[in-house]
């Protein structure tokens, strides 16, 4: 057992709201679970010695307001988003002062009405299976959160931003819950940050309806010392569609875990995954795909550079059931090592039960490619730039196939420049 | 402008270029032509600072200025261009803005101020059309899925929009058929200003019927063994090289 998961169960029995009925029974599990250590597979690379003994303050409720420079340094510019703001946990906007497109509706956990209530009912720990120690965490604690609701044949268009701000010393938990009904479409960005040492878990669960279509992305941008483990988790209705982009900063420890459920036919989930880790920083993604019935399709492309002394670990499952016949699954890590003493631990994990099913899979370490480094160096291209042109390219790709223009053009420069202070030793 | 003299250089501690002398004039043509395995590519990967060619002995200077001591990219900035035999595919790179990036590069160091995407971009399409490719190769990746042929006219269009001042072209012609070899070479010779110098490393005289050279060396077990004009070209391609190992039988 840790000190700070004990905490963690002593707090819980002080959360009391209209979700407490299904805390409980997470609270029940919680207590059951034993502390990770070494020989958990699930936490076989990434150690939890930051967090088991460790104390941070907790986060109260504040009526600080979101400073002007935090909003300008997190603004992305050609893009109109609807902003909720976190800050350490604690929701900073109001959401029933905002107007909302039709077919749209946003509730906070502390002021949703029954309606809210009932989607959020479909959706809280629904979506988001109960192994995750940390997700159980959540479930217990996240009394911050907000719940996103989109009528069916609602076509929304300006995406809905969700930040997450983390400040240093502070321990914080909070929670996204977002139903789409049939063929409703929305986009959802989930944008995490933060300076200095906190400890953040932050879960999302998506309710796909049939035919619905979503364009997600997670961009966990935090700084350097802080702790961030969460999840993002989907739950494919008939013909849904979903094309999500996580791209993570290495910490000191960060961790998520990306669950695709397709328990309805026809479903498309396209992921991709950026990682970028400078000096000694970690990452671990572990994503779990789970093909219960046939003809769903599933496309998985995780790319990763690994600075010196950083360590990235990808665990990506694929888990085809007996039912889940004409299912095609692809799923493809690749890596870079900018230093001999950078660490990947890759796993692509292929379950197959189905017979008439077509899988790909594969992962692979690579180091500079020198060859083509050379080539650009030929043509007169200054090393520094060519090692950017050359690495970023790799990374580049899946930035390229972001649907989202205005946050392409955000993101590039941003990775490039973190890119370009990394070392090659 | 190029002088080589008493180049030696090995590749893992075996030497491959023993002593070559060429001196190069400019707007020359020098053709190298040898059998495999003479040091033809060597000298291309030498003279441009590639990793793992060591230098141990000899002098190069182009334009007055010690080649040898230059990294790869400053050789480049100082108006070297290598025609690569086998051009590298950089996927997630695109050739627009591999050729961008390298154009303004050269013409930083030449104190040119950078070209603007739009100028760029229209000296890069005439010279996409110069070289008979498709516009859309300059959105593709550097060589990525180009055939033998689309690599080397990417080559030569990148040399066309670099502008050196001494170009090396690795087997240019290898693998070409005579549509694209006449593509290739009516780009070289479009470039061809009675400044800018060649050398030609092939294996065959047939590119040489459509670049005519000013000299021909052959180049043997890492030295050049016998220089000539053009009609030591087709000398070669009657008699081979077979006569080579004949006269070193002779010498020896």
């Amino acid at each position: 057992m840790s000190q700070w998961l004990n905490g963690v169960i002593e707090r819980a029995q002080g959360v009391d709201d209209w979700l407490s009925p299904i805390r409980q029974q997470a609270l029940a599990q919680l207590s059951q679970q034993s502390w990770p250590g070494r020989r958990t597979e699930a936490w076989r690379y990434t150690s939890l010695h930051p967090i088991a003994d460790a104390q941070w303050a907790q986060s109260e409720p504040a009526d600080a307001a979101v400073s002007t420079e935090q909003r300008q340094a997190l603004s992305i510019e050609g893009l109109e988003t609807i902003d909720i703001w976190f800050v350490d946990g604690q929701l900073q906007t109001d959401i029933s002062q905002i107007t909302l497109p039709s077919g749209l509706t946003m509730q906070s956990f502390a002021q949703a009405d029954d309606q809210a209530r009932a989607a959020a009912a479909q959706v809280f720990t629904q979506v988001k299976p109960p192994k995750h120690l940390f997700g159980l965490v959540n479930d217990v604690l996240a009394n911050n959160g907000v719940i996103i609701d989109v009528a069916a044949d609602a076509a929304v268009n300006t995406p809905v931003r969700i930040i997450n701000l983390c400040s240093d010393g502070v321990e914080s938990h909070n929670r996204v819950l977002v139903r789409l009904g049939e063929r409703a479409q929305a986009c959802v960005i989930e944008h995490g940050a933060g300076d200095g040492a906190s400890l953040n878990t932050a879960y999302a669960e998506y309710q796909l309806g049939r035919d619905a279509k979503l364009e997600h992305y997670r961009f966990a941008l935090h700084a350097k010392q802080a702790i961030h483990v969460g999840g993002c988790h989907f739950n494919m209705g008939e013909s849904s569609r979903l094309n999500s982009t996580l791209v993570g900063y290495g910490s000191q420890l960060s961790r998520i875990d990306v669950d695709i459920q397709h328990t309805e036919q026809h479903a498309f989930a396209k992921f991709n995954n950026i990682y970028l880790l400078a000096e000694g920083e970690h990452f671990d993604l572990h994503s779990s795909i789970e093909h219960i019935v046939p003809n769903g399709t599933t496309e998985e492309n995780a790319r990763g550079i690994v600075g010196d002394n950083a360590k990235a670990v990808f665990n990506g499952r694929i888990h085809i059931h007996r039912d889940a016949q004409k299912t095609l699954a692809e799923l493809n890590n690749r890596n870079l090592l900018l230093s001999r003493r950078g660490q990947i631990n890759t796993k692509p994990e292929l379950e197959i039960y189905a017979d008439d099913v077509q899988c790909a899979h594969g992962a692979t370490v690579a180091e500079i490619d020198d060859e083509a480094l050379y080539y650009m160096l030929s043509r007169g291209i200054e090393r520094s730039q060519a090692l950017v042109m050359l690495n970023f390219g790799f990374i580049q790709e899946l930035v390229d196939q972001m649907p989202n223009a205005a946050l392409r053009e955000w993101l590039q420069p941003k990775l490039q420049q973190r890119f370009a202070g990394m070392e090659v030793a | 402008m190029l002088t080589i003299k008493d180049l030696r250089a090995s590749v893992e501690g075996k030497e491959i270029l023993k002593g070559l002398n060429l001196d190069i004039k400019p707007g020359e043509v020098h053709a190298i032509m040898g059998p495999n395995g003479a040091g033809k590519s060597t000298l291309g990967y030498v003279l441009s600072g590639r990793d793992g060619y060591e230098v141990s002995g000899g002098q190069v200077e182009l334009n007055g200025e010690n080649v040898l001591e230059m990294e790869v990219e400053e050789r480049a900035q100082a108006g070297l261009f290598l025609a690569f035999q086998y051009p590298v595919e950089i996927p997630g790179v695109s050739n627009m803005e591999f050729m961008k990036e390298s154009v303004n590069a050269v013409r930083k160091e030449r104190g040119e101020e950078s070209l603007s995407a739009a100028e760029f971009l229209k000296k890069a399409k005439e010279a996409c059309k110069q070289v008979n490719l498709p516009l859309d190769f300059l959105k593709r990746g550097v060589n990525e899925g180009f055939s033998g042929g689309e690599k080397k006219r990417n080559e030569i269009m990148q040399m066309i929009l670099l502008e050196p001042s001494i170009c090396i072209l690795d087997e240019s012609d290898s693998g070409l058929d005579v549509d694209a070899l006449q593509v290739v070479a009516n780009g070289v010779n479009s470039q061809r200003d009675g400044k800018r110098s060649f050398i030609v490393v092939t294996h065959y005289q047939r590119l040489l019927d459509y670049i005519e050279p000013d000299f021909v060396h052959i180049l043997a077990d890492g030295k050049i063994v016998k220089s000539g004009d053009a009609s030591l070209a087709k000398e070669v391609e009657k008699t081979g090289y077979a006569w080579l190992s004949k006269a070193e039988e002779a010498g020896a």
